[in-house]
């Protein structure tokens, strides 16, 4: 009931955010029908644009379900574009360095780059554990410190000097990823994050206790719940996910190394894609796979509109505020309207 | 030294504006965009009209405008405060390369010699004394503008009935209601303040700092704002000496890049400091409540 009433806030929020950037589409002179046909047709209209909007949802399923669980564990991890970031680059050295042939190569690398960005989430956890630091802030300086961080080390020390702008050598052929009909593996490696994911936080005792913490901090502290030692096992689980799906950009993507400006934006929509899906796991990765439609018919829009494909970021930010205003204005004057009426019956009983 | 001051006016500006929410209790992360936004507006108007004066107001009024959307959501729809925020980012993020796009045809940085940056000032008695006047003179005058409203502020915020109302707001919206302040009203006046102030920041870094604009310029800036304000708990005059300590080791980031020290290791400075001070600051209080 509850997720489903998500899903229809959701929708309501979305057809009004679509009406909105059609008025915006218009005052820009171009037809909003001719844009949506374009959005359409290279978003989910033959089998070749709904792969590229699954391939597209591939990281925003793992950033944003990264995100979604700690959100509702009431750990603010806004970390994500930086654990991506940190996951990539090590998933493109060890693509080009790994001793270890094939598909176990491949499963190393994934593991490998997860539990780096697992680290690097767990160290703003551990700052706040042991130092008392806030994970807001020391989450978001992690992110600027990454991004030079990576970019010096493509810059300098693992450069390819073949190339024109920073990046590292191409990853050996063996650890691409192949697709299936047109939609990378990397996709069902989500989806499979996704169940495991789902697993963990609804039948494990440790999920449990994550979501204990999120629902009320002081109850499960004094239930026994470790809710310090808690936060940093959310923080890794969540920098795994964050990173893995920056290894799944190296192997899977279409470049196969690190470049300069790779994984932009994918973890900011990740925490967006939270926010909209109310910090579920099933509701982030539908809306997550929405935007990988977005992602996907904006690059129509720019063919055949000729609108920038910036806009669907812009797209994006109405539908993230409309959606959540929607569902908050909803219940927030349901609730008024609701309490007026049991206020008229109390005043009508006592006559 | 001259580039501190330099260096520390956008997110000094963009810090002050932020400490009316802070105090009003309104969770403001919009300033990072607020600024992107200003940055960008600044140098339409001044591109447009080939004055800096509107650019200035351009920016004012869109700081303004993305204030506005801020409270709407935030007050009248009551969406999270923080949710809104990172909408608003994303909105400045999106919205100014588009417009980039758009309206001038650049991807990238936009440059053209019908911007007019801002003025300098050539402040009378200090350009006697030589070593001050190497450091403070001629700067944009907005630098001055803004050390000045960091002093300001503190009289505002400790010392006015609009600083009592706004901090009793903060504190307690329900009894300030029943006093007869509507405290909706005056979250709202801290946003539309934060607004103004953030996008006059942009402007600095888009017409004083330099003379152009290009995407992403903000660059985390109004990140560092929010940081500061957090670490000094709102005081003005706090904000003023963080700023300066953020402004010298930015500019320090310069001097280093002269040493063969790699950009993009200087350029991580700025955040590693946030994290150092963070760090002593945090600390400090646990030791104070060993």
């Amino acid at each position: 009931m509850k997720s489903l009433n998500k899903i229809l806030t959701g929708i309501v929020g979305i057809a009004l955010s679509f009406l909105a950037a059609a008025v915006l589409i218009k005052l820009q002179g171009n037809s909003p029908i001719d844009a949506y046909r374009a959005l359409f047709n290279y978003g989910l209209a033959s089998w070749f644009s709904l792969s590229s909007t699954l391939n597209n949802a591939t990281p925003l399923i793992l950033t944003g379900m990264s995100a979604a669980i700690a959100f509702s564990s009431n750990v603010v991890n806004l970390g994500e574009p930086g654990q991506l970031i940190v996951g990539a680059l090590t998933a493109a050295l060890l693509g080009y360095y790994l001793p270890i042939p094939g598909v176990l190569g491949i499963f190393v690398i994934l593991i490998i780059s997860g539990i780096i960005g697992g680290l690097y989430g767990g160290l703003a956890g551990v700052l706040k554990k042991y130092y008392k630091m806030d994970e807001f802030i020391t989450t978001l300086m992690l992110n600027f410190i990454a991004d030079y961080l990576t970019l010096y080390l493509a810059t300098y020390p693992f450069l390819d000097e073949k190339s024109y702008v920073p990046a590292t050598h191409m990853i050996k052929r063996e650890f691409f990823l192949p697709t299936i009909n047109g939609i990378n593996i990397s996709f069902f490696i989500a989806i499979f994050m996704v169940f495991v994911s789902f697993f963990v936080v609804t039948y494990l005792k440790k999920g449990y206790e994550w979501r204990m913490m999120g629902h009320n901090y002081d109850f499960s502290k004094i239930g026994g719940c470790k809710n310090e030692e808690n936060l940093i096992w959310v923080m890794f689980y969540t920098g795994f996910l964050s990173g893995l799906a920056g290894a799944l950009l190296i192997l899977g993507g279409t470049q196969h190394r690190f470049i300069k400006g790779i994984g932009a934006n994918y973890g900011w929509d990740g925490v967006m894609l939270a926010i909209v899906g109310g910090n579920g796991v099933i509701e982030t990765s539908v809306f997550a796979v929405f935007f990988g439609f977005l992602k996907a018919g904006g690059i129509g829009m720019e063919f055949e509109v000729f609108i920038p494909s910036e806009f669907t970021m812009v797209l994006q930010a109405i539908i993230v505020l409309l959606v959540v205003s929607t569902r908050s204005t909803i219940s927030y004057y349901s609730d008024k309207i609701k309490a007026s009426l049991k206020a008229k019956r109390v005043v009508k009983s006592s006559d | 030294m001259r580039d501190s001051f330099s260096s520390a006016t956008p997110i000094l500006l963009a810090a002050l504006g932020g400490t009316f929410t802070y105090y009003a209790n309104v969770f403001n992360i919009a300033m990072e965009g607020m600024m992107l936004i200003g940055a960008f507006f600044g140098v339409l108007g001044s591109y447009l009209f080939q004055s800096w004066a509107m650019g200035m107001l351009f920016a004012v009024i869109s700081g303004a405008v993305v204030a506005l959307i801020f409270s709407a959501f935030a007050l009248s729809l009551k969406t999270d405060e923080f949710l809104t925020g990172i909408g608003i980012n994303m909105l400045a993020l999106g919205g100014t390369t588009y417009l980039l796009r758009n309206i001038f045809d650049v991807k990238g940085a936009f440059i053209s010699p019908r911007i007019e940056s801002l003025p300098t000032w050539d402040i009378p008695i200090l350009n006697q004394i030589p070593i001050l006047s190497q450091i403070l003179n001629n700067h944009p005058f907005i630098v001055y503008v803004s050390i000045l409203l960091a002093l300001l502020l503190e009289v505002i915020i400790f010392h006015t009935k609009f600083g009592l109302r706004l901090r009793a707001t903060g504190e307690d919206p329900e009894t300030t209601r029943s006093l007869g302040i509507n405290p909706n009203k005056m979250k709202f006046t801290s946003i539309l303040l934060s607004g103004i102030l953030s996008s006059m920041g942009g402007t600095y870094l888009s017409l004083g700092y330099v003379t152009l604009f290009s995407e992403n310029m903000s660059n985390g800036r109004g990140w560092i704002s929010l940081a500061i304000i957090i670490l000094v708990k709102g005081r003005p005059l706090g904000i003023l000496l963080m700023s300066l300590l953020f402004g010298f080791f930015e500019s320090v980031t310069f001097t280093l890049q002269n040493f063969n020290i790699p950009p993009q290791i200087t350029s991580m400075l700025p955040y590693l400091i946030t994290l150092v001070v963070l760090f002593l600051y945090s600390s400090n209080k646990s030791k104070e409540e060993k």
